[in-house]
């Protein structure tokens, strides 16, 4: 038995690989920390919910406050005005942003560094991922911890200026992305006339022969849309069938979709683009499937981001009021950095009796047996060398700390 | 109220700052620190590299560096004739080893570091000042992550400050938390590494005070790095996320005098904690003017009026929030429409994270103050004009030049 520790997750997991014959039988995924939060939240008023959730992660915060918001509002059986929503979408696609570009420069890029890619600098990759963090701090005041979202909306009312600032920093991010990470292509086409980082990995993958390593099950989730994509099938998907389970090691909790293991995150999310379409028909669910579908994300989202702020209107309600919040049940799902993020709350009498937070590691990492492994899991199942199997697991972008929360 | 409650409220003692300390004084802690810059100079850089060099590198002109040292000069209440000082004090922070611990937290601290103030600064901290060991930051992992983690402690033995991120549990449920193969509690850990730290910088409000995972019902037993580190300097930097500009003004400080800034009850260094939110807040003339946001979105609200009774915990809380901002300066929360939550001080999280006015909440405010009903306080304010000069008197006695000479 081998343990690698995984750290650079923000928090840490303990790897317990089993080798049979020099390849990976089977690992033992656990998450060491546990902070409590689902017990904080238990008999504090319903709205303080959108206080506290943000901090269950520094990562990926503003979803949780989304999530938060989104359970509330389910409960009490309001709906946001639009402005309200678009100013989510916008501060919630940013953070998205920002993560990606920082996996890819502080994660992945030294792993694969370390495996004799060349050095790429990262400073003005980080400087760009900061830029994505303004333009939250713009509708939500800070970054990380932002605490903006409220039950039936959002409590700020950008003005002409400040949406400007917004798209003249979305505009930095973009020519950066388009210049130094990839072009503007819509098919894979083995990056035919086109050049930038994700091609250059691809180049060395291939040359590895690792591009198609790291297969998980081909089942994926993206319950905000409400699917599940078997193969490259797409079928309705309710967020009733989640459930957890203990993962008997550890602090983090298993999560499945009707008693199986499912995979979420970008490559869930965006499997029915061509691009990514084009790669898993040649490389399945495989690592640089999964590496390129987070890049090509960044894309989509900074083209979104660009739609979405064109239609702030200033004028316009970013507030609905709620008359009372005193009982009632309520769950949201957000599509966070790394997949689907599930808030549920039960209120009674005005107060949180009951809090449960599903984080998409939950479902990536879960700790499943060597007969049902989880995502992650079945991945490094094979592989011969601990370097792979660790890029493997980044490559689903891991998270401790809102993992067991 | 009446006029000598509210005198008593804006310049209560723990909030008054000295920001003039006189000619004499200002000298001789410039002679000082020269000294100290002089004497680190010589000093071999901890990670090898020439910090003037990377930022030429990086494309960071002298203009703009000079632009953020004359920021941090202010941040610091320095005179400005301390810019050139403080800019050779930067050049110099890698002599100066800083390790950072990252415990029962959720990295948002580090995000926030990532994301730095000013500009270009974010590679100041990550690449210049010499980070050599984080959790979060840094390349090396795992394994090879805790032989960095010895050998800086070996090296640099007594040397180092050292930054925790993050709570320690030491309830029933200690053994929650444990840290790398050999399974070392937090705790442990903590102590381990705090030994030989020169001095400690508590980051974050749950490396403080314990933060979230301190919140009722504490269910591990989460306290805050003076809680059970004994006999070390320790700095507070609160917040959640503690404000980057205050991390890097500890360090600087450091650089610049080899002590560590001067502390209020709390350990919070003044210079950033000295004066409350409302002291400074771009809303305050609503506040004196008593025009309040009455809910979300409505008229006061798209009018940038006081947020107070939305439940803004400005009034109580100590931060420079409303003068250095967040995201280099981009925003703040109240900038966003929203009030304060209070997130730098002690028990924030039971205390003061909702949105409701402190009126309806029934606790008491540090400072003895606002949690009167503020109906009665906006028309109180309204009805008696004087009132209202009365406060601005008050705050012009504590944030002038009044020296008082208790260093």
């Amino acid at each position: 038995m081998r343990v690698d520790i995984l750290q650079k997750i923000e928090g840490e997991a303990f790897l317990r690989y089993r080798f049979k014959k020099g390849r990976i039988e089977h690992v033992k995924i656990e998450f060491p920390h546990y902070r409590g939060v689902e017990e904080i939240m238990r008999g504090r008023p319903a709205e303080d919910a959108v206080a506290i959730a943000p901090r269950v992660c520094g990562i990926c915060g503003h979803s949780h406050l989304i999530a938060a918001a989104e359970a509330l509002e389910n409960a009490a059986g309001v709906t946001p005005p639009l402005k309200a929503r678009y100013i989510r979408n916008v501060t919630l696609g940013c953070e998205l942003i920002q993560n990606h570009i920082k996996w890819l420069y502080l994660v992945i890029l030294p792993l694969l560094k370390r495996m004799g890619f060349r050095e790429v600098p990262f400073f003005e990759a980080i400087d760009k991922s900061a830029t994505a963090g303004k333009i939250i701090a713009i509708f939500g005041g800070q970054y990380p911890h932002t605490s903006y979202a409220v039950l039936g909306g959002v409590c700020s009312d950008p003005t002409l200026l400040e949406i400007q600032k917004a798209k003249l920093f979305a505009k930095e991010i973009e020519d950066f992305f388009h210049s130094e990470v990839m072009e503007e292509i819509e098919r894979f086409s083995e990056f035919k006339d086109s050049r930038g980082i994700l091609k250059e990995i691809y180049i060395f993958l291939k040359h590895k022969e690792l591009l198609d390593i790291g297969r998980a099950h081909d089942r994926f989730l993206n319950l905000r849309e409400g699917t599940k994509i078997l193969g490259l099938k797409r079928v309705s998907a309710k967020l009733r069938y989640v459930s957890t389970a203990p993962s008997g090691i550890g602090y983090a909790k298993n999560a499945l979709y009707k008693g199986k293991y499912f995979e979420v995150g970008p490559l869930a999310r965006r499997i029915h683009t061509p691009f990514v379409k084009d790669l898993h028909r040649r490389y399945k669910d495989g690592l640089f499937t999964r590496i390129a579908a987070r890049v090509y994300e960044i894309k989509i989202l900074l083209s979104q981001l660009k739609e979405t702020l064109k239609k702030i209107e200033p004028q316009g309600d970013s507030f609905v009021k709620t008359d009372s919040l005193a009982e009632g049940t309520g769950e949201a799902v957000v599509e966070a950095p790394r997949g689907s993020l599930i808030h549920r709350v039960k209120i009674k009498k005005g107060k949180i009796e009951r809090y449960e937070i599903i984080t998409p590691t939950q479902f990536n990492l879960s700790n499943g047996t060597s007969l049902n492994p989880g995502p992650a899991q079945k991945a490094v199942i094979g592989l011969r060398d601990r370097s792979e199997a660790e890029l493997v697991f980044r490559s689903f972008d891991i998270c401790s700390v809102c993992t067991t929360h | 109220m009446n006029r000598e409650h509210l005198r008593g409220l804006f310049s209560a003692k723990s909030a008054r700052v000295d920001t003039n300390r006189g000619e004499e004084y200002y000298n001789s802690l410039f002679e000082r620190c020269k000294k100290r810059v002089e004497e680190l100079k010589r000093l071999e850089p901890v990670n090898g590299v020439d910090i003037m060099e990377v930022l030429e590198d990086e494309g960071v002109s002298r203009r703009d560096f000079l632009k953020w040292a004359s920021a941090m000069t202010a941040t610091l209440m320095l005179p400005a004739s301390f810019t050139p000082l403080v800019a050779e004090a930067a050049e110099v922070m890698n002599r100066v080893p800083v390790i950072w611990l990252e415990l029962q937290d959720c990295a948002g601290n580090t995000e926030a570091l990532i994301r730095s103030d000013g500009p270009k600064v974010d590679e100041l901290i990550l690449d210049i000042i010499s980070f050599e060991f984080n959790e979060t930051l840094m390349t090396a992992a795992g394994h090879q992550a805790e032989e960095q983690l010895e050998d800086a402690m070996h090296h640099f033995k007594g040397k180092y400050l050292l930054f925790v991120e993050g709570a320690i549990p030491v309830g029933a449920g200690k053994e929650w938390c444990t840290i790398g193969a050999s399974g070392e509690t937090f705790e442990e850990h903590l102590h381990r590494v705090a030994k030989d730290a020169a001095a400690i910088v508590a980051v974050g409000t749950c490396a403080t005070f314990g933060g979230v995972p301190a919140a009722a019902p504490n269910p591990t037993g989460a306290v805050g790095v003076m809680d059970i580190v004994k006999g070390k300097p320790i700095v507070n930097i609160p917040a959640c996320p503690a404000n980057p500009a205050n991390m890097v003004g500890v360090i600087l400080h450091y650089v610049l005098t080899g002590q560590i800034p001067e502390l209020d009850s709390l350990l919070r260094p003044k210079f950033a904690f000295g004066y409350r939110i409302h002291d400074n807040c771009e809303r305050r003339a609503h506040f004196d003017a008593g025009e309040f946001v009455e809910e979300w979105g409505d008229e006061g609200a798209q009018n940038n009026f006081c947020l107070y009774k939305v439940g803004c915990k400005g009034p109580m809380t100590f931060n420079n929030c409303s003068i250095i901002r967040y995201n280099e300066s981009v925003n703040w929360p109240i900038g966003a429409g929203h009030g304060c939550i209070g997130c730098s001080e002690p028990d924030f999280w039971d205390k003061y994270a909702y949105e409701r006015p402190m009126a309806d909440a029934n606790i008491k405010a540090p400072t003895g103050g606002v949690e009167k009903s503020v109906d009665e306080f906006g028309l109180g304010l309204l009805s008696a004009a004087a009132v209202g000069i009365g406060i601005h008197a008050a705050i012009s006695a504590f944030a002038g030049k009044k020296d008082e000479g208790d260093e």
